[in-house]
């Protein structure tokens, strides 16, 4: 009878156990993996910037298709960094898809930071026709391009108002996606528009709501004054949060190649921002990848560029440089900078640890210096202890 | 690079068959021999490869069900070009005793595939297969370029290129050259930056380099504005450059202009000039304005706006982008209108509506535009 009782009174126990258990889990907010609600094809049209959000979710940025797909890279499996380096990348990527190696262009670089693999986004062709692609490199060396049928996908889309004109087959204003990064659920995505001459920084909730309004997030428009006398607004090539005294500061990086450093707490809806420019890093010039770390109780910021090489940016107390305001012309001034000569025709930059970076390096394009193009040489992937 | 068609299979079986059955009557006893040894040679040299709707095949060799312990590709595999590569991407089956490779990818026109088959313990057999033929007829012209004025202010921002078809991305630079009034090709004129295209591919947008534009900066004080008041220039682009098939240009452009003073004054709608229609009348309804306006921008930054909502119909841009007129598909019915005009609308140089490209921060006129539209207001009588 004893014993009845007491099997009883441990299934009652049990069943409150469960039941608190399941009012937990039910309370629990949803994780962004459950978000990505799309199996199938992922409706990639093209893959430019990418950046990794939370659970191995991957975010590309499709410019030809004006949207940012999330794509389940089912990649969670925590490792330390190892050191990847591969020849002839590019090269490789192009004999598994099938076509000619100057048929293939890798677009972005990434490093997953919990598996530590490393993520490329390229395109197969330069014509109209071009297929995207996402290639992942794991620690062997190992070359996978995912496939992009039966994933789990969520998607938000960055067009803008349908062309008034009904003639017209859609809106041709095309936003090309200059550089994405994710942080405390929100997505931040910098574009520039084929038409006309724009600065906008998006603010996208992540996950992706299906109000489109609320989906589209927060256009800003960014004026880095303190520049001289005259202003322009001007696209973000690159940019990276960073912290400034405690505040948290969007780092952005211009072509020709101002740093603007952008209060987070700025970036309200509808709100004109002023960004303040902190460094010139020299004209002619265009930013590619930034990559900031600490080393020896100092702060750097290591910034790949097209025509200036790789520079590391002494990144200590930010906060003591003052705006650049002088109407003097200067080329380079600011926060001051070393070029690292050791680093040469770096085309891809990404963090891989605290100490060490990725590079993909390649001979420069056919075009004119100032403008080569893509490479039509072999590309190298290759890990590099932070300098 | 030139496409061939696809590889067929060495010889046909009725055409063994009939070669056999002449000799069969000629010689009998011998040619029983000699058929016995054909037919044996044969059947070690038949297995061939094939390309059909989409896959590689292992034709005349019977496949195991089960692949062999280092996989399929361990015995079959194509390879996108010579040398020591990764295979192309792809999923093998085996369908009535046939192995098939269907690539992940499709064949891409102009590649030289190479298929290798090791049967274990056979003869290796390698064949050549060819992408799809490309389609050299009606190469892609160059239909237009913007602005198509003779005359360009001094800080021009931005010229637009139209094609008759989709071009290829990532050459556009080496094919694109600003000349001197001595045929020099400038440099660094352009924005060191990334191609920017329309979503075919059909549409090219260069930017003059805003360095050398917006005053104050050091590019700007050293090397002046990429055009000149008063001097000649001619825009060269190649006819070599290809487009989205790999096929030239079937003619290059040159568009000779001359440098105007740069234009350093807003848009102001109240210089324009609106010439409405008569009502029950289809015809257009026309703005004027004093300088060249941002053709893309012409075409999709003014709407008419009447009492029920959007008006459809079609806009012209004409006069060297002076004029906007547009055409409704239903004749106008009498009454109150608007021409709605955003006021991201550009001129050449980059200025919007009540905002200059650079503006002069000592002055108070550093306006900012709050609002995004402007309405023009016109009656139909």
């Amino acid at each position: 009878m004893r014993l009845v009782r007491l099997v009883g009174t441990i299934a009652v126990l049990c069943c409150a156990v469960a039941i608190m258990i399941r009012v937990t889990v039910a309370r629990k907010p949803a994780s962004p993996l459950s978000t990505l609600t799309a199996v199938g094809n992922a409706p990639l049209k093209s893959a430019g910037p990418i950046a990794f959000g939370p659970d191995g979710i991957l975010f590309v940025g499709d410019s030809m298709a004006g949207q940012v797909v999330a794509i389940d890279t089912a990649d969670r499996k925590a490792a330390g960094a190892a050191s990847i380096n591969v020849d002839d990348v590019n090269d490789k990527i192009a004999a598994m898809v099938g076509v000619e190696p100057g048929q293939l262009l890798i677009n972005d670089m990434k490093v997953d930071p919990v598996s530590k693999d490393v993520y490329l986004s390229a395109s197969r062709g330069r014509g109209p026709d071009a297929m995207p692609l996402i290639v992942r490199v794991d620690h062997s060396g190992k070359i996978t391009v995912l496939p992009l049928d039966g994933v789990k996908y969520a998607s938000v889309a960055l067009s803008d108002a349908p062309n008034s004109d009904p003639n017209a087959r859609t809106n041709p204003r095309v936003v090309t996606i200059t550089s994405m990064v994710y942080m405390d659920g929100k997505l931040f995505v910098t574009g520039l528009s084929n038409e006309e001459w724009s600065s906008a920084l998006r603010s996208i909730p992540f996950p992706f709501t299906r109000d489109d309004e609320a989906a589209k997030g927060t256009t800003l428009k960014i004026w880095h004054s303190s520049h001289g006398r005259y202003e322009t607004q001007a696209p973000i090539r690159t940019f990276v949060p960073y912290s400034i005294a405690g505040q948290e500061y969007v780092l952005a990086a211009y072509t020709c190649t101002p740093l603007v450093k952008i209060p987070f707490s700025a970036l309200e809806p509808g709100a004109q921002v002023n960004g303040t420019t902190i460094a010139d890093l020299g004209a002619r010039n265009s930013p590619l990848d930034m990559v900031p770390y600490k080393k020896d109780g100092h702060n750097y910021i290591l910034i790949a560029n097209t025509a200036r090489g790789v520079m590391k940016l002494q990144a200590d107390n930010l906060e003591n440089y003052q705006p650049i305001a002088s109407p003097t012309v200067t080329d380079v001034a600011g926060v001051p900078y070393t070029t690292i000569s050791d680093l040469k025709d770096v085309q891809h930059l990404a963090q891989l640890d605290d100490s060490h970076a990725l590079i993909l390096t390649g001979k420069p394009g056919p075009g004119p210096a100032w403008a080569p193009g893509p490479s039509t040489g072999p590309l190298n992937l290759q890990t590099i202890a932070l300098p | 690079m030139g496409a061939r068609s696809f590889h067929g299979p060495v010889e046909s079986a009725d055409h063994r068959a009939a070669v056999a059955f002449r000799a069969l009557r000629k010689y009998r006893c011998l040619a029983v021999a000699v058929a016995l040894f054909i037919g044996m040679t044969a059947a070690a040299q038949t297995v061939s490869i094939q390309f059909s709707r989409g896959a590689f095949q292992v034709v005349d060799w019977k496949a195991p069900s089960r692949p062999p312990s280092n996989g399929w590709p361990s015995i079959f595999a194509i390879y996108a070009g010579p040398g020591n590569i990764p295979p192309l991407l792809g999923t093998y089956t085996v369908e009535s005793g046939t192995l098939v490779f269907r690539p992940r990818f499709p064949l891409a026109p102009g590649v030289k595939y190479r298929a290798e088959f090791q049967p274990p313990g056979g003869a290796r057999v390698e064949q050549t297969f060819y992408g799809p033929r490309v389609n050299l007829t009606s190469p892609t012209r160059i239909l237009q370029v913007y602005p198509t004025a003779d005359v360009l202010p001094s800080n021009q921002l931005r010229l637009f290129i139209y094609f008759s078809a989709p071009m290829s991305r990532g050459e556009a630079f080496q094919h694109i050259h600003l000349l001197d009034a001595h045929g020099k090709a400038l440099p660094d004129v352009f924005l060191p930056d990334e191609e920017l295209w329309g979503r075919d591919n059909q549409e090219l947008t260069i930017t003059f380099d805003p360095g050398r534009i917006k005053r104050g900066l050091t590019s700007n004080e050293k090397m002046g504005p990429p055009i000149e008041n008063g001097k000649s220039y001619t825009l060269v682009i190649d006819s070599h450059w290809q487009d989205g098939r790999g096929v030239p240009l079937a003619a290059g452009f040159r568009k000779p202009f001359r440098g105007g003073p740069a234009i350093r004054a807003t848009p102001d709608p109240k210089s324009w000039r609106l010439i409405a229609p008569a009502a029950r009348t289809t015809r257009a309804l026309v703005l004027e304005f004093p300088e060249p306006m941002s053709y893309p921008l012409l075409r999709r930054m003014l709407r008419v706006s009447g009492e029920r909502g959007d008006i459809l119909g079609g806009v012209a841009i004409e006069r060297h982008e002076t004029q906007w007129s547009f055409t409704p598909q239903q004749p106008w019915r009498p009454g109150s209108y608007n021409l709605v005009i955003d006021t991201a609308l550009e001129d050449l140089a980059g200025n919007h509506i009540g905002q200059r490209f650079d503006i002069d921060e000592s002055k108070a006129d550093t306006q900012k535009v709050t609002s995004d539209t402007i309405s023009l207001p016109f009656a139909i009588r």
